[in-house]
């Protein structure tokens, strides 16, 4: 039966072309502005470390106080997302969860051997072992520095394929030495590809960026005085001045994980957290109660708005007009059923029961919806095209296709426009068989 | 008022031509009540359209009210048509969206009449074919015989100079139809002038003089009220 | 006009009118708000920064391995960067305007202050930096040579010996004064900092929509210290007329040739920091408008499609209005009119719908309420696109013989 009405529903579609097009074209072109906005919403949107972001966890404490907390407009709750070198330290030496890193942005310039070339800038990330084991970084060679290399503030680093093939040509370096800003620092691994999109750890400095192309151990990096080139917040207070005034300051610049694996780990860690932050008013270093957050990936990205603001606008404006694209194919439909009133009205005079002009007209929706789905997807890849060009290089970093896209738009096609032709069909099957006999 | 001389209508098709009207002439005076008969398919409906002004002729000429209708334009016509003629179709052909007063109130919005005037007419038409009562209502809920009724009513609100009546009582029952011709009898009464168009033998005879078309032309019966019985005698 | 038959006839077609209804007031309120969003990107990315942006040059520059005597080597550059043909002045400094990188402070004019006076943007320059960018000094001096210090990082510090502010700082901190002489308060180190000059114009490094500075966005202030820290410093280059292009080629040859110890990142033109930074604002703008042209063509076919099939379905009815005298004009008045009072409601529901999609936009995503004007002309733009929309349709019903009226049933 259901071959028969595809049949039907094919035949009544060919025999209309017009009509059938401005449909399939209505339904394509909704289709095709509203996935494309879903794609790069998505991929902001998107869970970059799924199989942990609920055990990996972003640790916020107030060292400023409800005085001189970071304002927000519009957001009361929000305070500082970075915390000071004295609690990065502080919380490091606790050890009080599963695995923990402390870790900031910085930089410096790389000397390659081959001295024909000029010496060129490098993003570094400082950060304590565990940060490979949190994050599950793939090596393609070696691995992570030890906990000793850690404690020894030792001259280690773990690179990126990327760089590992600039500098090296490719292949094995575990073990060759890196020159940064006049110092060496032995390679112990290189990194596989490995990209979270969005950066969730670092969200304060580039978000959808390439992210680092060296690590080296947070201690070693202090050690060498290596700037923070990240945000640095001091809410007006800079410290004592120099290096040493800077660490000790209050000023915020770091950024610290922990992974809690179970739900145990995370109310033991809080607990521990709020009794550290009363330690320091205890110590006379706060003035205030212990004010400290710990948010997992998934509530991280959300306090910290992934997603822009301009993408959901794109996204909420782009489904709208899928909306009016929907009701303009129902529009159509309308038409189209109603003009075959007469043949309707001879079908059922001459047998066919409501569910049976239900049926062969909701497939024919259906039919129209899954045209109108292939070309939303041809469309789509246009649109993703044309942001490409038109928007930064970060936000062309979220415009792919995915598998899931893909049958995201074929699916989304098919129900909304049978769920569109859902009234014009329902009219159809109203007609009244021997009425349409008679003219009009 | 109404006078077609050796007008002629040729429907052009890829391969023939065929005349509907072939030399056709007809006057029909101020307050006469015409019949107009023959067989079917021999140009009565083409006569009734080229007479309403809904389609152009080809040959010859053709005075309504004194007016040439020869070389007038599509909006001319349409005033002409909108002013002088009231038509009563076979089929009704009232607007089934709109109720009664609605129906009645078309052309005269076309002719522009303000809204008190148009009130006042409508009134008066509903009252003169009886129908005052049902003003509001939809065609859907009147008979066949109100229907038609509503529809002369239509014809007459804007006091035409000729009323064209196209098989008026084709899709009445007996009774109806009885009534519709009583009231179109009436009319002529009081002074209408009108052209009706029927088959049907029964209905010619009570017109004052009937003109008989075959293969498009006139076999003018004139000053005799009955019908001349032919040979291929109409059904 | 005749609105009420008009009306009473298009219940049997109800639900194609409130269709019709529906999408065009959904195409007003996203045209609305959309062209309203345009408008304000437009002028968002248009902002002067009061800086020469066609022939300042900017290059970063960084130390291999952080060496004692940046200080000197920075002089060196600036001295060999002036001496370069076509420059008229350089200076290094720790950021630009349209770099959404910098640094910013509470301002306060007393001790002891619970919250700023004003928030604004810090520069640093030496006497060189008003050349250097090109500003324009409306009050009061530029530094004096002695006044300037060096400054080893942020961190490093150093009471400034004087400061010169923008006017829009100017204005905020000091309404009904000359802020020439005036002084503000200085929390760390402690101090007063006098105020020795006031330019037209510097715009703060953060230019995006809502974002950080956008409340803060002409308040600036220079601070005399030569910039000195471990990490790229800016080097921002004055040239000549039509010369950015020569010293963007002979700039990083001629540092290079005095050490090249260092490493230089991209060298351009102010303009081209404009155009990148303000590259997705732009993008949103052509992806707006897009998006609108496709709405009102959609919505435009929708509207001929059924018209056209409602003059289809009333065909007999409009042969019987031309035999009872209609006009082709008639007709077409009257498909016209019947679009009208079905575009006229979707305009009331739209315009409502524009103004509520905007109160939400403000309190979501921080924009601006809509100004009426928008919903006038999103208004007027709908109701002109049904009535040019619905003329092929009605042209089509008013070649309708009259003489179908008389056809059979």
């Amino acid at each position: 039966m259901f071959n028969y009405y595809l049949g039907l529903a094919l035949r009544s579609l060919k025999r209309n072309i017009v009509l059938t097009t401005l449909m399939i074209a209505a339904v394509g072109v909704g289709i095709g502005a509203s996935m494309t906005t879903l794609t790069v919403f998505r991929a902001m949107d998107n869970d970059p470390i799924p199989q942990k972001s609920r055990q990996l966890f972003a640790v916020q404490i107030d060292n400023w106080g409800p005085d001189n907390r970071s304002i927000v407009p519009g957001d009361a709750e929000h305070f500082q997302e970075q915390i000071s070198y004295t609690d990065a330290v502080g919380l490091m030496n606790a050890k009080a969860a599963h695995r923990q890193s402390a870790m900031y942005k910085t930089g410096a310039a790389l000397t390659p051997a081959n001295t024909d070339l000029l010496p060129f800038q490098v993003q570094i990330r400082a950060a304590y072992t565990d940060f490979f084991s949190m994050f599950q970084t793939p090596f393609l060679v070696g691995g992570p520095w030890s906990a000793d290399d850690d404690k020894n503030h030792a001259d280690v680093a773990v690179i990126t394929q990327k760089l590992n093939d600039k500098v090296f040509g490719g292949g094995n370096s575990v073990g060759k030495s890196i020159n940064l800003d006049n110092h060496e620092f032995r390679i112990v691994g290189v990194l596989g590809a490995w990209a979270p999109t969005p950066q969730f750890y670092d969200l304060n400095n580039d978000q959808y960026g390439e992210g680092a192309e060296i690590y080296v151990p947070f201690t070693r990096a202090i050690d060498g005085q290596m700037a923070g080139w990240g945000n640095n917040n001091c809410s007006g207070d800079s410290g004592q001045p120099g290096w040493e005034g800077h660490l000790h300051s209050e000023c915020v610049w770091m950024q610290f994980w922990a992974e809690l694996p179970t739900a145990a780990d995370v109310a033991a860690y809080r607990a521990f957290l709020n009794n550290y932050a009363a330690d320091q008013q205890r110590s006379g270093r706060f003035h205030w109660p212990a004010h400290t957050r710990i948010r997992d990936v998934r509530e991280w990205l959300v306090y910290q708005h992934a997603v822009s603001d301009e993408v959901r606008i794109l996204v909420l404006v782009s489904f709208s007009f899928l909306l009016v694209c929907l009701l303009n194919a129902m529009g159509l439909m309308l038409a189209k059923i109603m003009g075959r009133a007469g043949d309707i009205g001879v079908r059922r005079a001459l047998g066919a029961s409501r569910r049976a002009i239900f049926g062969q007209c909701l497939i024919e929706a259906g039919v129209v919806g899954l045209a109108g789905g292939l070309l939303g997807l041809a469309l789509t890849a246009l649109g993703l095209m044309g942001l490409r060009s038109l928007l930064s290089e970060e936000v062309s970093r979220l415009t792919h296709f995915s598998a899931a896209d893909i049958t995201i738009a074929i699916v989304l096609a098919v129900l909304a426009t049978t769920l569109a032709g859902l009234y014009p069909t329902w009219r159809a099957a109203q007609v009244q068989p021997a009425w349409q006999l008679k003219a009009q | 008022m109404l006078k077609m001389t050796h007008l002629s209508k040729a429907y052009r098709t890829e391969v023939v031509e065929t005349y509907a009207l072939r030399d056709f002439s007809i006057h029909v005076r101020e307050g006469e009540f015409v019949a107009v008969t023959g067989p079917s398919g021999s140009g009565k409906t083409t006569f009734l359209t080229i007479a309403g002004l809904l389609e152009e002729f080809n040959g010859g000429e053709y005075q309504l009210d004194g007016a040439n209708v020869r070389g007038l334009n599509d909006n001319q016509r349409s005033r002409l048509r909108n002013e002088k003629i009231g038509f009563i179709f076979q089929a009704f052909n009232l607007i089934a969206d709109l109720n009664v007063q609605d129906n009645i109130d078309v052309p005269l919005r076309y002719r522009g009449f303000n809204a008190a005037e148009r009130r006042r007419r409508i009134q008066e038409a509903l009252g003169r074919v009886g129908l005052s009562a049902r003003s509001r209502h939809y065609p859907a809920e009147l008979s066949g015989g109100q229907q038609q009724r509503v529809a002369i009513a239509r014809a007459l609100a804007g006091s035409p100079r000729l009323l064209l009546a196209d098989e008026p009582t084709g899709n009445l029952d007996t009774q109806m139809a009885r009534g519709v011709l009583d009231l179109l009898e009436e009319l002529h009464r009081d002074g209408a002038t009108i052209v009706m168009v029927t088959h049907d033998p029964e209905l010619a005879v009570r017109a004052q003089r009937e003109v008989h078309i075959v293969d498009g032309q006139v076999v003018d019966l004139a000053a005799q009220p009955r019908l001349v019985a032919t040979a291929n005698a109409n059904t | 006009m005749q609105f009420r038959p008009i009306i009473s006839a298009m219940r049997r077609n109800k639900v194609g009118a409130i269709l019709i209804a529906v999408q065009m007031a959904i195409t007003l309120a996203i045209l609305c708000n959309a062209l309203f969003i345009i408008q304000q990107r437009i002028v968002l990315s248009q902002r002067p920064t009061g800086v020469d942006e066609a022939n300042v040059v900017v290059l970063d520059n960084q130390w291999v391995g952080n060496p004692p005597d940046v200080a000197a080597r920075q002089q060196g550059d600036l001295a060999a960067l002036r001496s370069l043909p076509g420059v008229q002045d350089a200076f290094a400094t720790n950021t630009v305007p349209l770099t959404n990188s910098g640094s910013s402070e509470g301002i306060n004019l007393h001790p002891d202050q619970k919250t700023a006076t004003a928030r604004a943007a810090l520069y640093f320059g030496d006497e060189h930096a008003i050349a250097g960018l090109g500003l324009k000094l409306i009050a009061g001096r530029n530094f004096n040579a002695d006044e300037v210090a060096d400054k080893a990082g942020y961190n490093d510090r150093k009471l400034p010996a004087a400061i010169i502010i923008t006017k829009g700082l100017a204005d905020k901190l000091f309404p009904n004064a000359n802020a020439v002489g005036q002084s503000i308060y200085s929390d760390a180190p402690k101090g007063q900092v006098p105020i020795v000059g006031v330019v037209d114009r510097l715009q703060v490094p953060w230019v995006s929509a809502g974002g950080w500075g956008s409340t803060f966005n002409d308040n600036s202030f220079i601070a005399p210290f030569r910039f000195v820290g471990p990490y790229p410093i800016n080097y921002v280059v004055h040239t000549q007329p039509g010369q950015a292009a020569a010293v963007i080629q002979a700039a990083p040859k001629k540092l290079f040739d005095i050490s090249r110890a260092r490493v230089i990142g991209k060298t351009r033109a102010m303009t081209v920091l404009r155009t990148e930074i303000y590259k997705n604002d732009k993008g949103l703008v052509v992806i707006l408008a897009v998006v609108c042209a496709a709405l009102l063509a959609v919505t435009a076919f929708g509207i001929v499609g059924l018209t056209s099939y409602w003059v289809a379905q009333r065909r007999r009815q409009i042969g019987i209005r031309r035999a009872l005298g209609a006009t082709r004009n008639a007709i077409i008045q009257y498909f016209q009119t019947e679009n009208l009072l079905i575009a006229g409601a979707g305009a009331a529901i739209g315009v409502a719908l524009a103004v509520s999609l905007n109160l939400w936009m403000v309190s979501a995503f921080a924009m601006e309420r809509l100004n009426t004007g928008y919903t006038l002309i999103g208004a007027v733009v709908v109701m002109l696109l049904g009535q040019a929309a619905v003329l092929w349709p009605a042209l089509k019903a008013a070649s309708i013989p009259p003489a179908l009226a008389t056809r059979a049933a």
